[in-house]
């Protein structure tokens, strides 16, 4: 038997995480990336080193707009369950539906009206992740809310706000954070697809869908490749550490 | 004697470390039915692979295991191929083990189907598996393995999730088809999986040996009186429904679950709420508590209304009114330890307890239900079954109730450890004199424990007696079909329970009644009384029948 210091349930979450051996790799290519990435002016010239610098643009605007779509996602999936059944349906439907349109091309639509500012982009891109965000939100918050424990939590005469102080916040938070995840790499792809059609982050930005458009009209093969293989790898890695997160919220031991 | 169908001799299987089976040695006679109980991890399973061929990996097998003819396995979740028909998975077994073509496997399949008495056999071989419901999903499963002819048959827990209504009488109709046939047929299953009961030859699977199987030496049996006095819980017309929508007209439709009940509960006595999963027993104590709102009638603690009670009167009375939970694990929060889910419910419930006597309550209340202090500083999530049965026991028990809701209490435990927390539930009720709302679908151990009994069904009573007349002389054939079952014995219903959704007219139980005649679908019966206490919701209950069978 294990000591029970190392039975919590994080520590049981983190074991599930390191045993997800996908995750484990993309976050050791993440962890190079965000090492190589702020170092790579340091490296000098080179086809590599200059992907890598264009890494910076494109990495922090996923991290920016994926922080905004995720938490946007997580408080409209939220609202939903809080408000009561019509709003949930309403809300819910909404989601549904705006997560079967091609969202990256409202992106494009408003860069391409409203010319490329970067407030603008984050926010367009964030909106294209919110959606599944939400929908993963709500699925997760209303399985949570069918757990036994919440009635017995009743049982024990705690007050609804309690439960949801006690019991309800903390164990939707590792399901909720997975949730918000799956906005990061949402993001990385909207950028790097409107960057690459010269819609994206504004000129003097540095991007990976950037670099690859210039790449591209050079018709330079060996161009093309750096900053396409560092944007499939983090891809990757986003992915795969999203998908670790989801085993460790939803697994049992 | 003919030769045994299937033999085993000083049959081992042994990891290299463990030994998990030891020199077991049995045969199946043709026509014999053999069950093999066992507690969770006994070594069921892997006995049944190993009978049927089919050894797990990484073991290693000593002995021998002679079989004749066709061997056929039925898996413990009974599993079907969730992409094709169930036509489909008739003619591809068929076609594999007696090379049958599509037109003749389909004419044995209908047969095998209807040899388990599925009605309108042909078009369900157009089903899919999901859309088969669970009796139906198990009657397939045994009816491909009947089809497909084998001379032994090995079944690991069949039909387990079922009601033991509808199970005996599978496992019955099982039997009997081994007894037609002349093939050997072996169960396995926990003790409470109701597979001696068609068996022939019990046999018990103890720690990897194998032994005749005796009942149990030490049951949980309540031996005392009744005791008489005025209600201190009272239930009145109660009414549970839940919204499911509108219908295009624009109408509200509900799902009753609770349809008017009322019941009372006197101090220090113990009610058995009996009924098949679905009858609303389990929905029945949750409204007692208020855990599920009620959509009417009363619910009254020492006089006192619930339904309408301020937030803090009925803090009060959850001091009074606890509940325990068919899956104790699932109703701990499993991101804290135990002891500080203890510390919340004494200090919402308790409060006229400082917060240092908090600790000596909770270490005198583990002594009772004999767990260690160490199990304080414990996650859910490690808790054995029994582990956390006990500790559900012991949360319920913190602020000092007067009242204990049990919803099968003892779901998660099996065989001894069942009967080990029933004992210790019925000695605390003894010494802390608790009065005890027991639901449960084992008529075998709700009548050993309670006093009185309601028998639900579709939300409603249908039978009300103390448990010593109700298990000598039911007279509902509802009450009858579930101590039959928990007997083992064949219950004389037929057909599975019809959908809460679309409930039959006049009495709930006619499409599946022994004795439903026409005059049964225009009227609900009303309870009448039998006898001094003693009440019966049938219209026949006077025609004693032929349901004994």
């Amino acid at each position: 038997m294990r000591s029970p210091a190392t039975d919590t349930p994080w520590h049981m979450a983190s074991r599930r995480l390191t045993a997800h051996r996908p995750a484990v790799a993309g976050l050791a290519v993440l962890a190079a990336l965000a090492l190589a990435v702020p170092a790579a002016p340091l490296l000098g010239g080179g086809v590599v080193a200059d992907a890598l610098s264009a890494g910076q643009g494109s990495l922090a605007f996923a991290l920016l707009a994926g922080l905004i779509g995720g938490g946007a996602g997580v408080v409209w999936g939220t609202l939903a369950v809080a408000l009561g059944q019509r709003a949930e349906r309403a809300m819910m439907s909404l989601a549904n539906r705006l997560m079967g349109l091609p969202l990256v091309l409202g992106v494009l639509l408003a860069s391409g009206l409203a010319g490329r500012g970067l407030g603008l982009l984050a926010g367009m891109v964030a909106l294209t992740a919110a959606p599944a965000v939400a929908v993963l939100t709500q699925g997760e918050l209303r399985s949570l809310l069918r757990r036994e424990f919440l009635t017995a939590a009743q049982a024990s005469g705690l007050s609804g706000r309690a439960i949801l102080r006690r019991h309800i916040a903390p164990n939707a938070a590792l399901p909720l954070a997975a949730a918000a995840w799956t906005a990061l790499p949402r993001a990385l792809a909207a950028e790097s697809f409107a960057s690459l059609l010269g819609l994206g982050l504004p000129d003097g930005v540095p991007s990976w869908g950037g670099q690859l458009a210039t790449a591209v009209r050079l018709g330079d093969p060996l161009a093309v490749a750096p900053p396409a293989l560092l944007l499939a790898l983090s891809l990757w890695s986003l992915c795969a550490i999203g998908d670790g997160l989801r085993a460790a919220a939803g697994g049992r031991p | 004697m003919s030769t045994p169908l299937l033999e085993a001799e000083a049959l081992s299987i042994h990891t290299g470390r463990d030994i998990l089976l030891d020199r077991l040695s049995f045969a199946v006679n043709p026509a014999e039915v053999l069950s093999i109980t066992g507690a969770a991890g006994s070594g069921k399973t892997l006995l049944l692979r190993t009978l049927a061929g089919l050894p797990a990996p990484g073991a290693w097998i000593e002995g021998e295991v002679r079989a004749q003819g066709r061997r056929l396995l039925v898996t413990q979740d009974g599993a079907l191929t969730p992409h094709l028909t169930l036509g489909a998975q008739f003619a591809e077994l068929l076609a594999h083990h007696l090379g049958l073509d599509e037109r003749a496997a389909r004419q044995r399949a209908v047969a095998a189907l209807e040899h388990l008495h599925v009605s309108a056999a042909a078009r369900r071989l157009a089903l899919y598996p999901h859309e088969l419901s669970e009796p139906m999903r198990w009657r397939a499963v045994l009816a491909l393995a009947l089809a497909a002819e084998p001379t032994v048959l090995l079944a690991d827990a069949p039909a387990a999730s079922l009601d033991p209504t509808l199970r005996a009488r599978l496992l019955d109709e099982l039997a009997g088809w081994a007894r037609e046939t002349g093939a050997a047929l072996v169960l396995s299953g926990r003790p409470e999986d109701g597979v001696t009961g068609p068996a022939t030859r019990a046999l018990n699977l103890d720690r990897g040996r194998l032994t005749e199987s005796t009942p149990p030496t030490e049951t949980a049996v309540n031996g005392e009186a009744p005791p008489p006095g005025p209600p201190i819980l009272s239930v009145r017309e109660l009414r549970v429904a839940f919204p499911l929508g509108r219908t295009w007209r624009g109408e509200d439709r509900w799902l009753t679950v609770v349809d008017g009940l009322s019941f009372g509960l006197a101090e220090g006595e113990i009610l058995t709420l009996l009924g098949e999963s679905g009858s609303g027993k389990s929905v029945l104590a949750r409204a007692v508590l208020r855990l599920v709102p009620p959509a009417g009638g009363q619910v009254a603690w020492m006089a006192r209304d619930l339904a309408t009670a301020p937030p803090e009167a009925m803090r009060r009375a959850r001091r009074d009114l606890q509940m325990l939970f068919p899956d104790p694990a699932a109703a701990l929060d499993p991101g804290q330890t135990i002891g500080a889910q203890f510390d919340e419910t004494l200090e919402a419930l308790r409060p006229d307890i400082p917060a240092a006597g908090r600790a000596r309550v909770i270490g005198d209340t583990l002594r009772e239900v004999g767990l260690p202090d160490s199990v304080l500083t414990r996650f859910p999530a490690t808790l054995a079954p029994l582990e956390a049965a006990r500790a559900g026991l012991a949360r319920a028990l913190l602020p000092g109730p007067r009242l204990l809701v049990c919803d099968e209490p003892a779901a998660t435990l099996s065989g001894v450890e069942r009967e080990t927390f029933l004992t210790l539930l019925l000695e605390l009720r003894r010494t802390r004199r608790l009065s005890l709302l027991h639901a449960t679908q084992d008529a075998d151990t709700g009548l050993r424990l309670g006093h009185r009994a309601l028998v639900l069904l579709s939300g409603r009573v249908v039978e009300e007696a103390d448990c010593a007349t109700l298990a000598a002389d039911a007279r509902h054939p509802y009450s009858r079909a579930l101590i039959a079952a928990a007997e083992a014995r064949r219950p004389a219903l037929h057909g599975d329970p019809p959908s809460a959704l679309r409930p039959p007219s006049g009495c709930p139980l006619r499409l599946r009644c022994p004795r439903a005649r026409d005059y049964c679908a225009q009227a609900i019966p009303p309870l009448d009384e039998v006898s001094p206490g003693h009440r019966v919701a049938c219209h026949y209950w006077d025609t004693n029948g032929s349901d004994a069978a």
